[in-house]
């Protein structure tokens, strides 16, 4: 049985509809993510599950237990929100303390509960600090303890780290996840950020114009992208058109090159139009070993990105970004050189709309 | 550092601005106190405010006019801070009409307001369209008296103490602070009276002062109701006496400033805590 399911839930605001026919699945102690670009009613669907919007249609369950239509003071879920949302006229050991307090908890118990959450996100020294006396960072992790002090059945987190800088933001995300892996607790993230998503998440929702595009591990997302939206959303990707050759051998034509495809080409028939996609990495130069598909290409452009150097090619009348690792010993073509480039069937992607 | 870069420093415009500013102000004060103490024949004396302080009525007057001031700050609360939260949670849309019905105290003057209220509430309550009556006209008894004149002065004090409320409302994320009492278990009234009043103190303190100050002066529908408030003692007094109404007008501004002390006092070092992040 599921911790946590949504079912066929809808959400429309007049003619506007913000989610649509949204379906999941949570395990208990699971990480998923909600990935998507704004106004894909990631955090529409986030705020249903809180109980802050009520689904037009669908069911929101916990433990099999239907919760669509309860307050969300009712639900027992935790919730930590973009901007903190701490109370400002309460110290941190007040803010961490509220909800149990709320629940008529002997003071004793909140007091030993308080001092456990300051434990775990390690600001034991600020207690009686207000809000406003700690950095970013700090009032993040205060939010999270107090969401996590009350014991919710389900942790949500709406974009939590948007408005931190980028390093406490990788910081941060890494003691979030360790968090919740120590208490086991199962968590829904908002984020519109890939990077985030990836590195964070058991499993990842990609969502567009309210509905959902593909549920999977970071691998599968990132690797396995079943739609060109999301192939395009998470990482970087060459994507052109090409032509159904031999459906049996999985040949394509791609302007002229021909391409071999490892996973069939999905019930398509000689002279059918496909979109493939090929990641950037997964293409190299042939001078560094020969895999099954040989592309020719002129180099366009150059650029060294730190660990990475990404060349641009022009092949078959379409532009390609290949990375390569940056060493010492690369020997890299100059712009305007013809080169060949090579990928493995298994690289080539074929993507529905 | 030489004269000539001290003196570019200096900001004179501004502090030319702010002792003019001063003047404006201090000058009538100073004048008023000054004449207060003139009771007496060429001798600084404090005889006006003696005299003023030993008259019972003073402090009758003054009393219910703060026990007025008191509970209409009070309803001002009980229904403006909800309107104002409620129209910044949910009816954002209202907020135009809301404001402009705030603003009417302005336009509309209180003697327009006061025979209003003494023609719908001096004729006895009846259901409407029948003949049904089911008590006194409320200007009939002191105490449906007081519950006109206290209605009166919410509104005359409504564009102050709404404003006020409102701003406060605005330095703080209403919504998100909800948001997250509520997600912590938090009903309605725990919200408003745990997260959201604590957060508009320095506001409702503000607004507070400012009815404070309109009740305690206020003349018109005072007098209009018949009521022995202090405005208008304060006002009758100015009509045969000379030195006394200086001596309690310079109090009424020494009790504002002291309240302002206290509205400090209370809200010090809280400045900052306004605000979710």
């Amino acid at each position: 049985m599921a911790h946590l399911t949504l079912s066929n839930i809808s959400k429309h605001f007049g003619n506007f509809s913000a989610v649509r026919d949204f379906n999941l699945e949570v395990e208990r102690g699971e990480f998923v993510s909600f990935l998507g670009p704004s106004g894909c009613g990631k955090t529409t669907t986030l705020r249903m599950i809180a109980g802050f919007e009520t689904p037009s249609s669908g069911k929101i369950a916990i433990d099999d237990v239907d919760i669509t239509h309860k307050a969300p003071s009712q639900r027992n879920v935790g919730m930590v929100f973009q901007s903190y949302a701490l109370f400002p006229n309460m110290t941190v050991a007040q803010n961490i303390g509220f909800g149990l307090r709320i629940r008529k908890e002997p003071e004793d118990a909140v007091k030993k509960r308080v001092d456990e959450m300051l434990a775990l996100i390690h600001l034991e020294a600020k207690g009686n600090s207000y809000p406003y006396q700690l950095s970013g960072g700090q009032q993040q992790r205060v939010a999270l303890a107090r969401a996590l002090a009350i014991r919710p059945q389900v942790l949500l987190l709406d974009e939590p780290l948007s408005a931190l800088d980028a390093k406490i933001r990788v910081s941060l995300r890494a003691e979030i996840r360790a968090i919740q892996r120590e208490l086991g607790i199962t968590a829904i993230y908002v984020t519109h950020d890939q990077e985030e998503a990836l590195s964070i998440s058991d499993r990842i929702v990609v969502m567009r114009e309210g509905e959902v595009d593909q549920i999977g591990t970071p691998f599968e997302i990132y690797n396995f992208p079943k739609t060109r939206f999301v192939a395009s959303f998470v990482g970087t990707l060459n994507t052109a058109l090409a032509e159904v050759v031999d459906p049996a051998q999985g040949l394509l034509n791609m302007n002229g090159s021909l391409l071999k495809i490892a996973d069939g080409v999905n019930g398509k028939r000689k002279g059918d139009k496909v979109m493939i996609a090929i990641r950037p990495e997964r293409l190299s130069f042939l001078s560094e070993g020969k895999k099954e598909n040989i592309l020719e290409g002129r180099v366009e452009n150059i650029t060294f990105l730190g660990a990475v150097v990404r060349i641009q090619l022009k092949i078959a009348g379409a532009t390609f970004n290949m990375d390569t690792f940056n060493r010492p010993s690369l020997e890299l073509p100059q712009i305007g050189d013809t080169t060949q480039a090579t990928c493995s069937a298994k690289a080539v992607l074929m993507l529905s709309e | 550092m030489n004269i000539s870069v001290r003196l570019r420093k200096f900001p004179f415009w501004s502090w030319l601005w702010f002792i003019l500013g001063v003047l404006y102000f201090v000058l009538p004060l100073f004048a008023t106190l000054e004449f207060s103490l003139g009771m007496q024949r060429d001798v600084l004396s404090l005889k006006a405010y003696q005299k003023a302080f030993a008259d019972p009525k003073f402090w009758q007057t003054f009393g219910y006019s703060v026990f007025l001031a008191v509970m209409t700050i009070i309803v001002s609360i009980i229904l403006i801070v909800p309107t104002a939260y409620w129209i910044r949670l949910r009816l954002p849309e209202a907020r135009r009409i809301v404001e402009f019905i705030t603003l009417l105290p302005f336009v509309i003057p209180a003697i327009i307001l006061v025979f209003g209220l003494i023609r719908v509430y001096s004729t006895p309550f009846h259901i409407p369209f029948t003949n049904i009556y089911l008590g006194q006209p409320l200007t009939n008894f002191k105490f449906g008296t007081n519950i006109l004149i206290i209605g009166g002065y919410m509104v005359l004090g409504l564009p102050y103490m709404y404003r006020s409320v409102d701003t406060g409302m605005r330095t703080v994320d209403v919504r998100t602070l909800t948001e997250a009492a509520q997600s912590l278990g938090a009903n309605w009234f725990v919200v408003i009276a745990r997260v959201i009043l604590p957060n508009i103190r320095t506001a409702l303190l503000s607004g507070s002062l400012l009815t404070f100050a309109i009740v305690v002066g206020e003349v018109v529908l005072a007098s209009f109701l018949g009521v022995q408030a202090f405005g208008p003692y304060l006002f009758l007094l100015g009509q045969h006496r000379a030195y006394e109404p200086a001596a309690l007008t310079f109090t009424t501004f020494l009790m504002t400033w002291a309240a302002m002390g206290i509205i400090q006092l209370v809200t010090g070092g809280q400045g900052q805590t306004a605000g979710a992040h």
